[in-house]
């Protein structure tokens, strides 16, 4: 009964569990004054985190607890990237926090859990490991949208995106529950197995719309897409910054385990489904973004097109399709970073950059930052030699590949209509004048980090095998 | 002599009828949270109704669990609930219109 | 063995029966006018559905069914409701206009009906019998736990976070500090000195005049 037990492959998510444990009481006893104690805590932890999956790496799938954990070469890329994306959003988010008496334990705590849901979707064998992770994640991005109190835009989000978030849950459980039901088991590797001999597949469709109707809420796809700019917009920017990062890697790596491992047999009716989905989600967030004047919905509609990408890559449904959509994963969330990061740079009291206007004249202003903010919009756009480029390449290939043509140039079409608008947030910077003049006020981390991101799409875009070759090396 | 096919039906009607109350009660924020909770009552039944057929209990500890989730989810929703009434003393969805796109 | 046939059709009358009364109930939660007569109606359907899983063989979760939902949960959502005050009339005002739409989603219903009835081509197995009733002696609660304590660990665990992270959430989102709220505090109570209350104040003695 206590074989294959393996607890240390899960040292990670015991040892953030524990350190949750422990900034949450630590956090209890601090006068607010002695607040930034709880922030290096954190820090510290994911700086803890990855040490522990760094030396408890696996070379190949492992399995622990029963089937119910398992550790792989992916999951631990992924886990890295996630445990760095979540420092550089806590880095982000401390001086804005600090400026509206915001700063306090809770958004780093419940940061930290949603990490932890996001380590237990990487890692999940079971369809219960999947549940599970998927609300802990969930669950957590509710509280810490509604986490402002004076703010009744937040609250009005964050009650849109719980009851449009609860369904979600809902559909993706009755469609596990009658794939329980014709397979007999809910472990994930036995699933796939046991799909191969079912004959008829019409029970397994059925099973199969509510799942990619759970899967496509979960990444924020057309038609699923309602909630995204409403979260984005009404969410405190620090929040949006957070929910716009890591648990894209979650929706990434939820895809995978249920659709790429769990349900790979169905694979020619997830891939009709998703196409689907997947043109929509190009279609509606470019065209819908144009028309956008507050610049986080601007880049709400942008996520919902980029998600339309990520799909192109996973309804490839070949190794190569995966890959270059973990791919487009990771160079999007380190451009949708920085994006926000520039919004929480420009920010100060009473005034919260959050609409293209604000951006005006910003290279008289900082000629430095205008021209990361310059680097993200080309590499957001898809504009060479920024890493945005090589995604859109690398996603597009992989459809080639496949023999779908028709759907590469739907796409490259449609990144070019994405294009304009993020041209205009460079011209307003560039051509327009200035419509005051108070500095930027940001704290010395922020900037540094923040050219620091700037700069990584640039490098990482003119080398891009750096990041391609972690993908080859976690999706070997 | 309980049918599979009897309970399954059970479970879809009642599934759709928490999908039916959410549009019928759109507006209304505690409905919709119990329309939610029916829902994963559906999900429940055929559960249970396999992990009985199959003569397998994973599928009741899944049930389980999703009670447990579901009472957290509950607790998390009323919270915001009553966040978004001391804010705009009501919980009516169409007077929540400070967002627009 | 002549009472075997009879207990099973016992079984299905109380299943048939139970069954009506939970869809009765289920609708009486998404029309009811006013939202206490809806939380009741819930509860209401998870009695009625706790009686249906006793009845297949899920005793363990039965008892958990009436004694978290009903007796914890439903009551959260009874409290909130009296507590929010909430304006019956006005929320049921956009019901009418939302009528069609619930139509359209009525016949969502029927399709799926017609979808779960051809249950034979959903691909499930249900040639096989119905597995037997357990044994004499067998602990459906017991069983439970051996797999809850054991395969189940690690889900169990992420359980227990999901359940903080509830109690984290709900009371930073709800607690706040009201103010000119007095409130005792111990420690300053219990570290006073008696120097701190009492002045010894040394006078020279008065005389009289």
């Amino acid at each position: 009964m206590f074989d294959n037990f393996g607890m240390q492959a899960a040292a990670a998510e015991i040892f953030l569990i524990a350190t949750i444990c422990v900034v949450l009481l630590v956090d209890v006893f601090l006068s607010d004054s002695k607040r930034w104690i709880t922030y290096a805590l954190s820090l510290l932890t994911l700086a803890g985190c990855a040490w522990m999956t760094l030396s408890y790496g696996v070379n190949e799938r492992v399995s622990a607890f029963s089937g119910m954990y398992v550790a792989d070469p992916m999951g631990d890329v992924l886990k890295l990237f996630s445990y760095a994306t979540v420092a550089v959003s806590f880095i982000y988010a401390r001086d804005y926090l600090q400026r509206r008496a915001l700063f306090k334990g809770e958004y780093f705590v419940l940061g930290l859990v949603a990490l932890l849901g996001i380590m237990v979707m990487i890692s999940a064998g079971n369809l219960l490991t999947v549940y599970l992770g998927v609300e802990l994640l969930s669950l957590s991005l509710y509280a810490m949208v509604a986490f402002d109190r004076e703010s009744t835009v937040a609250a009005e989000s964050a009650m849109k995106y719980f009851v449009l978030g609860a369904i979600a849950s809902g559909m993706l459980l009755y469609g596990f529950s009658i794939m329980y039901g014709i397979a007999g088991t809910l472990q994930l590797d036995e699933l796939a197995v046991e799909l191969r001999s079912v004959e008829s597949p019409i029970g397994l469709v059925f099973a199969l719309v509510f799942i990619i109707a759970g899967v496509a809420f979960k990444f924020g796809a057309v038609p699923f897409h309602m909630w995204v700019p409403d979260v984005y917009h009404g969410a405190p920017t620090p929040v949006t910054l957070f929910i716009g990062a890591a648990p894209k890697i979650s929706s990434f790596v939820l895809a995978v385990r249920v659709l790429a491992e769990g349900l790979d047999s169905l694979v020619a009716n997830w891939q009709d489904m998703l196409i689907v989905i997947s043109v929509l989600s190009m279609a509606i967030g470019n065209i819908v973004a144009i028309a956008q004047t507050n610049l986080k919905r601007m880049l709400a509609y942008s996520t919902v097109s980029h998600v339309g990408f990520i799909l192109l890559g996973i309804l490839a449904g070949t190794n190569d399709g995966y890959r270059a959509a973990m791919y487009y994963t990771f160079a999007y969330v380190i451009m949708s970073v920085g994006s926000f990061g520039m919004i929480l740079l420009l920010a100060r009291e009473g005034f919260e950059a959050d609409r293209i206007d604000d951006f005006r004249g910003l290279n008289r202003k900082s000629p430095w930052f205008a021209a990361v903010m310059l680097m993200l919009m080309f590499s957001t756009a898809g504009v060479p030699p920024f890493i945005g480029f090589w995604a859109k390449v690398e996603v597009i290939a992989a459809v080639l590949d496949v023999g779908l043509a028709w759907l590469a140039a739907l796409a490259v079409l449609f990144s070019v209509i994405g294009a304009f608008y993020y041209l205009r947030v460079v011209k307003v910077m560039y051509f327009d004048e200035p419509t005051d003049t108070v500095d930027i006020q940001a704290g010395g981390t922020l900037r540094a980090v923040l050219s620091l991101n700037g700069l990584a799409v640039l490098v990482l875009g003119i080398v891009p095998s750096v990041l391609i070759d972690l993908c080859v090396r976690a999706l070997p | 002599m309980i049918q599979l096919e009897f309970v399954l039906l059970l479970a879809g009607l009642l599934f759709a009828l928490s999908v039916a109350g959410i549009f019928l009660n759109r507006k209304n924020m505690i409905l919709l949270l119990m329309c939610i909770e029916l829902m994963l009552l559906a999900v429940n039944f055929n559960f249970i109704a396999f992990a009985r057929q199959l003569g397998d209990l994973n599928g009741q500890v899944y049930v389980f669990f999703i009670m447990t989730v579901a009472a957290a989810e509950a607790a998390i929703g009323l919270a915001i609930l009553v966040v978004l009434f001391r804010g705009k003393k009501s919980i009516n969805v169409e007077q929540l219109n400070e967002m627009k796109g | 063995m002549p009472g075997i046939g009879k207990r099973m059709t016992l079984t299905s009358i109380l299943f048939y029966a139970f069954s009506a009364v939970l869809v009765v109930a289920a609708l009486g939660v998404i029309t009811a006018r006013n939202p206490v007569h809806a939380a009741l109606f819930l509860v209401l359907a998870f009695v009625n559905s706790a009686v249906l899983w006793l009845l297949m063989e899920a005793e363990f979760l039965a008892i958990v069914l009436v004694l978290v939902y009903v007796g914890a949960v439903m009551v959260l959502f009874l409290f909130v409701v009296m507590m929010l005050d909430i304006n019956v009339a006005q929320m049921r005002e956009g019901f009418t206009r939302y009528a069609p739409l619930g139509i359209i989603v009525a016949l969502l219903v029927v399709i799926e009906i017609a979808s779960v009835v051809w249950v034979k081509r959903l691909g499930v197995d249900t040639t096989t019998a119905v597995p037997a009733a357990a044994p004499e002696g067998y602990s459906n609660t017991q069983a439970l736990g051996e797999l809850l304590y054991t395969h189940y660990l690690y889900p169990f665990e992420l359980a227990a976070m999901l359940l903080l992270l509830a109690i984290i959430a709900a009371i930073s989102l709800t607690m706040r500090k009201r103010r000119g709220f007095k409130q005792q505090d111990v420690a300053a109570q219990v570290a006073v000195r008696p120097q701190d209350r009492i002045r010894i104040v040394k006078m020279a003695p008065e005389k009289d005049a």
